[in-house]
């Protein structure tokens, strides 16, 4: 079934609970055409290679594809050149920078070359950190419709919500979510699904 | 130069225009809407079903191209990466505004105007409504009541076709329905705690929404695929594009011209009549004219009363149809702002399936049954529940394979009140022609005047206690009321301008949505309103557009225009 052949079917009134799995197949191939460059714009190698341990290292592979898998870098990247203005840019990558630092005081090499437990000894410092930066605002009014206050410049926040968007909104992390693009019916106490497993992709 | 004549010409194909096309292209009038946009055309513009890993963004929005380009439109939460064609370029629409009194003027040109964008509830007004102005003397008696329009929501419900539960509330008439969407599990428990709490004064319901629940008049079902403000391919949800426009189509009546910016009327002092609109393409910018005997302005509300003040003439030196000097004055937008959000504990097995394009609804109950102190008049609250999402691990410290598992899994449900309440209409409130100002057109545009006053600021510091109250005896946690600043014109529900009334002196429009000043003159979009409820208005201004064109047909024929 093609897109018109598609769209004709549920023109026509058809039920969207009752639709085949073929018109939701053509929907889906509707905008399927990917073209992802692995040319990075902003950051460089090292630059990349720090980001992409450090993405793993907050969504690893588990029994579900991690970080690396769903390209986070290259989202990053594109962020960090399209969207990012200059100052946030400069934060972020001074932030990335420092992550270096860090490590070299406490281990005498870089991120990349220390060990899972050193990394993780970084991440929880910065993870401190960025608790007390958390504190320090509690008290301020809180954001729109009541939303939690930020914290003020802090990479570690701006490294999390990059990494966690560039994962929650890869086709490899959405599928976690068992997020359905056409789901053809609204169910408002449906089951919880299954605890994450091997799903494939 | 002169182009064919029209038995009608309609101004705008939006929610009203879209139904002025209709109703006079079925009555047998040969029909021309101009339409300042271009044309809207479902399969290449729509994005609904586009995942956002095919979005360059992924639902962030394309910043920098909307802080450049629409800075103003961007405010709207609906405006997207995929969707920021249905708004338009704020670069390309200058408008000024007071110092320290913002006005924010969300608008959409293309064919279906904003009726493509709309959060499409439906809610009838009610005489607690019409009988507000006379009760308090805020400003002149609406010329109408219930009982004119009943008939009309009615003739307008079976068309668009509106989801909902029948109360029997007074104060919210029940529309003709479909069947109901559902509530979750949070909302459900919320919606009981009301009952037993408050008893009937504070109805939880699921909200009155132009989506099909079940196929109605060839339009397909609502397949809960969530983003309707970017299209919707099944024309599930009511817009001009998706219902309307197609039945004045099929009628081989309808002539709809896009690309056609109205520049001004045409009037003819002798005939006291609008003779023509004078237009200038959109993208050839030649001067064109059309000619009909009967013209409906369907605009949106400032444009239609911009179109009016740009078509001064001598004698109607401050705008035309102004002899009341109403014409731009009287604008309002309902306030909001206010209201308050928790955590409603349990359901933790449960989360919801598919993506419910709709909210739960509680109608007024302030100044309904006993006076409210601190203010007049009421608002009413949409509200919504939905589990956490991922977005909630970026503000944790923890990471790795443990902190992944969780974050997958969703979090709390989060119930929020938010109330959208009344604005009462104040002269002091309006629009001018600020001949400084030109679009790209090179047509003048407006200089708003507009700032929220003593009763709207009351009733938003009661959304946000009122609706803590609510979430504390609904057994909410970590209650947070909030009390936002959203400057008027932040609900795009913008009302008045032109009101109906039944003074030629104190109002620009008789009970017809007809000018007092010029018979072959309408104007059936929020334009009209003489006060805003606090109910959403777009139903309203369509039965006022339907009851309209009844009204102006029987006048045509019986030779009375």
């Amino acid at each position: 079934m093609n897109r018109r052949e598609a769209l004709k079917f549920l023109a026509a009134g058809a039920a969207a609970s009752a639709l085949p799995p073929q018109v939701l197949a053509a929907f889906r191939e509707i905008h399927a055409n990917l073209s992802q460059t692995a040319t990075l714009r902003i950051l460089n190698a090292h630059q990349d290679a720090t980001l992409s341990a450090a993405a793993e290292l907050l969504l690893p592979a588990t029994e579900t594809p991690g970080a690396k898998a769903a390209r986070v870098n290259e989202f990053i990247d594109h962020i960090l050149a399209d969207w990012y203005s200059e100052e946030d840019r400069k934060m972020f990558l001074e932030g990335l920078a420092d992550v270096d630092v860090r490590t070299q005081k406490l281990f005498g090499k870089d991120f990349v070359a220390a060990g899972p437990d050193q990394q993780a000894e970084v991440f929880r410092a910065l993870g401190e950190e960025m608790a007390l930066a958390l504190d320090a605002v509690a008290s301020a009014a809180p954001g729109y419709r009541g939303s939690a206050p930020e914290p003020g410049e802090n990479f570690y926040a701006m490294f999390r919500e990059l990494t966690l968007t560039g994962y929650f909104t890869s086709k490899i992390g959405a599928k976690q979510l068992h997020e359905e693009t056409i789901p053809g019916r609204f169910d408002g106490c449906a089951p919880i699904a299954p605890s994450p497993q091997a799903t494939g992709s | 130069m002169a182009e064919a004549k029209y038995d009608v010409i309609v101004i705008g194909s939006g929610m009203t225009g879209g139904w002025a096309a209709k109703e006079f292209a079925e009555k047998g009038l040969r029909t021309l809407v101009l339409e300042a946009g271009r044309p809207t055309i479902p399969e290449k513009d729509y994005s609904e079903h586009v995942p956002p890993w095919e979005l360059s963004f992924r639902g962030m929005r394309d910043r920098k191209t909307l802080q450049h380009e629409r800075p103003i439109q961007s405010l709207c939460y609906a405006c997207e990466e995929s969707n920021a064609h249905f708004f338009i370029k704020d670069t390309e629409h200058p408008y000024t505004t007071d110092p320290g009194k913002p006005f924010r003027w969300i608008r959409g040109r293309q064919v279906g105007g904003r009726s493509i964008l709309w959060g499409r509830q439906c809610y009838r007004w009610s005489d607690l409504d019409f009988e507000a102005n006379l009760r308090d003397g805020t400003a002149p008696d609406w010329p109408i009541r219930y009982a004119d329009l009943a008939p009309w929501y009615d003739y307008v419900e079976d068309f668009i076709g509106i989801s909902g539960e029948a109360l029997g509330l007074a104060q919210l008439p029940d529309s003709k329905f479909l069947p109901p969407m559902a509530m979750n599990c949070a909302e459900l428990s919320v919606q009981k705690s009301m009952a037993k709490y408050f008893g009937p004064e504070r109805t939880l319901t699921i909200g009155r929404v132009a989506v099909l629940t079940q196929t109605h008049n060839g339009r397909a079902a609502c397949h809960y695929c969530g983003p309707c403000h970017r299209g919707c391919i099944t024309r599930s949800y009511f817009s001009s594009v998706n219902a309307t426009l197609p039945a004045a189509e099929k009628t081989g009546r309808l002539t709809l011209r896009p690309y056609s910016t109205v520049h001004s009327l045409m009037f003819d002092a002798k005939t006291r009549r609008i003779t023509g609109v004078r237009v200038i393409d959109s993208q050839t910018r030649a001067t064109l004219e059309f000619q009909a005997p009967l013209l409906f302005l369907c605009a949106s509300t400032l444009e239609s009363t911009r179109i009016l003040l740009n078509s001064s003439t001598t004698e109607f030196s401050a705008g035309l149809a102004n002899s009341s000097g109403e014409l731009g004055h009287n604008l309002m937008d309902h306030i909001k702002g206010g209201g308050a959000t928790a955590v409603i504990p349990g359901y933790e097995d449960k989360v919801e399936f598919g993506h419910r394009p709709n909210i739960v609804y509680m109608p007024r109950f302030r100044n309904v049954s006993q006076k409210h102190a601190g203010f007049i008049r009421g608002y009413g609250f949409q509200g919504e529940s939905e589990r956490e999402g991922w977005g909630r691990g970026a503000l944790q410290p923890a990471f790795g394979a443990d902190f992944k598992r969780a974050i997958i899994r969703p979090g709390p449900w989060q119930f929020t009140f938010a109330g959208y309440g009344e604005c009462l209409p104040n002269h002091n409130n309006f629009v001018e022609i600020d001949k400084s100002t030109v679009d790209a057109w090179g047509i003048p545009s407006l200089r708003i005047h507009c700032a929220f006053g003593e009763n709207e600021f009351a009733i938003r510091k009661d959304m946000s206690i009122a609706g803590a109250e609510m979430l504390s005896a609904a057994g909410g946690r970590n209650i947070r009321p909030f009390m936002d600043d959203d400057p008027p014109g932040f609900s795009v529900h913008e009302m008045g301008t032109a009101r109906m009334g039944r003074d030629p002196k104190t109002s620009v429009l008789n009970a017809w949505n007809q000018s007092h000043d010029i018979p072959n003159l309408f104007v059936t979009d929020g334009s009209a309103m003489a006060s805003s409820s606090c109910v959403n208005p777009s139903l309203t201004y369509m039965a006022l557009t339907a009851r309209a064109c009844d009204h102006a047909v029987s006048l045509l024929k019986r030779g009375e225009l």
